[in-house]
């Protein structure tokens, strides 16, 4: 069978692709059967379609499939006036069915080539197991993906070890900042500073790095829905990387200019929230640049030179 | 000045000593309550004066170097802001006398 996916090879990550072909017509597709009997009327029919929500229906005699009675058919069986004929009768007995172990890249190019709505399945044995819709790909396609990226995050989660042996005395390390959470807040530049000073900077460049990662950090805290403070040291350069979730800035250039604040009364108690963190942190990195997009969050990247002792 | 002095000029408590106590001379204070201002100074081995006590004070002392605090208008430290202060090797005083008061005090007595 020639399979052509509605997807082009080229620019699709392998994942999908790999997914399509590693996913089988079985894991997919429905398993409770609703099955119409050769004698019952198409009247009959139609009652299953309307009580069970489905567009399709096999016509079966126990394991064995007779042929299928679409909507279609239904519709047109109205418009004639046969509605009293038998599923025997008015049904389509060349049915396109898939095989439970065919790769579900092959229901996908299969539902692109014949447009049916669904496709009953057969065993290797010929005997009638399932019934795939579109549905049952796109649940199933968003399940794995869902999935995938939980692996994909967590392995972002704890990459040190696999950054500590490719980049040898290098530091990456990520700490997780989470909205009015000022009881964990600045531990992560504590910690980083401690990060600083095990690797001996300069005690000036420690300050800078440590008043920028705080200062975005209390930005995290403060303005966002939560997000990430990002370290990352090699021989040349410190870097600084807050990253949140939302719900962005509306105007950076007001943000970056001293004073301008959108914080509320309570968090200028805890002493913060003047409009100083980011110009702050703009005038400690040698270079900084922010990106900020409503709705989706903010990223700020610092970065400082580390001049060879 | 020592912390000693600073304790005897704004009559004072002190609620933690940091491993300078005795020896550090104190030239330079800053006084505020937002934290953000403290934090866009360069002074090295100030102290800060401040009548905000959480947590965040402690950080702030630590992230610009301050190796003592002073909690000023009788504002007591918590347990954690002390916890904080011991891991972070800053001192802790406070003083029943408010923020004008503590800095007109200090800024007397520093040589000019």
């Amino acid at each position: 069978v020639g399979v052509t996916l509605p997807l082009s090879a080229d620019n699709t990550p392998s994942f999908v692709t790999e997914l399509l072909y590693r996913l089988k017509v079985r894991d997919v597709m429905t398993r409770d059967l609703i099955t119409a009997h050769k004698s019952d009327t198409l009247r009959a029919v139609q009652d299953i379609m309307k009580t069970s929500t489905i567009t399709g229906v096999p016509v079966a005699e126990g394991k064995r499939m007779l042929g299928i009675i679409s909507m279609d058919d239904i519709i047109r069986a109205l418009d004639e006036g046969r509605m009293h004929e038998t599923a025997e009768v008015a049904m389509t007995r060349n049915v396109i069915v898939l095989e439970d172990d065919m790769p579900l890249a092959f229901a996908l190019s299969y539902m692109e080539k014949y447009r049916f709505g669904r496709f009953p399945v057969l065993s290797t044995d010929g005997e009638l197991v399932g019934i795939i819709t579109s549905r049952d790909i796109i649940v199933h396609l968003i399940l794995a993906m869902n999935q995938e990226m939980e692996t994909l995050e967590e392995k972002l989660r704890i990459p040190q070890e696999a950054w500590a042996v490719s980049h040898p005395g290098s530091i990456h390390q990520e700490f997780a900042t989470r909205r009015f959470d000022f009881e964990n807040a600045g531990k992560p530049s504590a910690e980083i500073k401690r990060l600083c000073k095990e690797n001996n900077l300069d005690p000036k460049l420690i300050r800078r790095i440590a008043v920028a990662s705080y200062e975005l950090e209390m930005n995290q805290v403060i303005h966002s829905l939560g997000g990430s403070i990002i370290f990352a040291l090699d021989h040349e350069t410190a870097q600084v990387i807050a990253r949140d979730t939302g719900p962005g800035i509306p105007d950076i250039e007001a943000a970056l200019s001293e004073g301008f604040s959108t914080a509320n009364e309570w968090v200028r108690t805890l002493g913060f929230g003047a409009g100083m963190g980011l110009p702050n942190t703009k005038r400690v990195a040698d270079e900084f640049s922010i990106q900020s997009t409503q709705g989706i969050g903010t990223t700020v990247h610092c970065t400082f030179k580390i001049k060879p002792v | 000045m020592t912390y000693d002095d600073i304790l005897k000029l704004l009559n004072g408590t002190v609620c933690h000593r940091n491993a300078g106590w005795g020896q550090e001379k104190v030239r330079t204070f800053v006084a505020g309550d937002l934290m953000s201002d403290i934090l866009t100074l360069e002074e090295d081995h100030m102290v800060l004066v401040t009548s905000l006590s959480t947590d965040q004070t402690i950080r702030t002392a630590d992230f610009v170097g301050a190796k003592a605090v002073i909690l000023v208008n009788g504002k007591k430290p918590t347990d954690s802001l002390l916890a904080l202060a011991s891991s972070s090797d800053i001192a802790v005083l406070t003083t029943e006398m408010r923020m004008f008061d503590v800095c007109r005090v200090l800024g007397n007595s520093l040589p000019s």
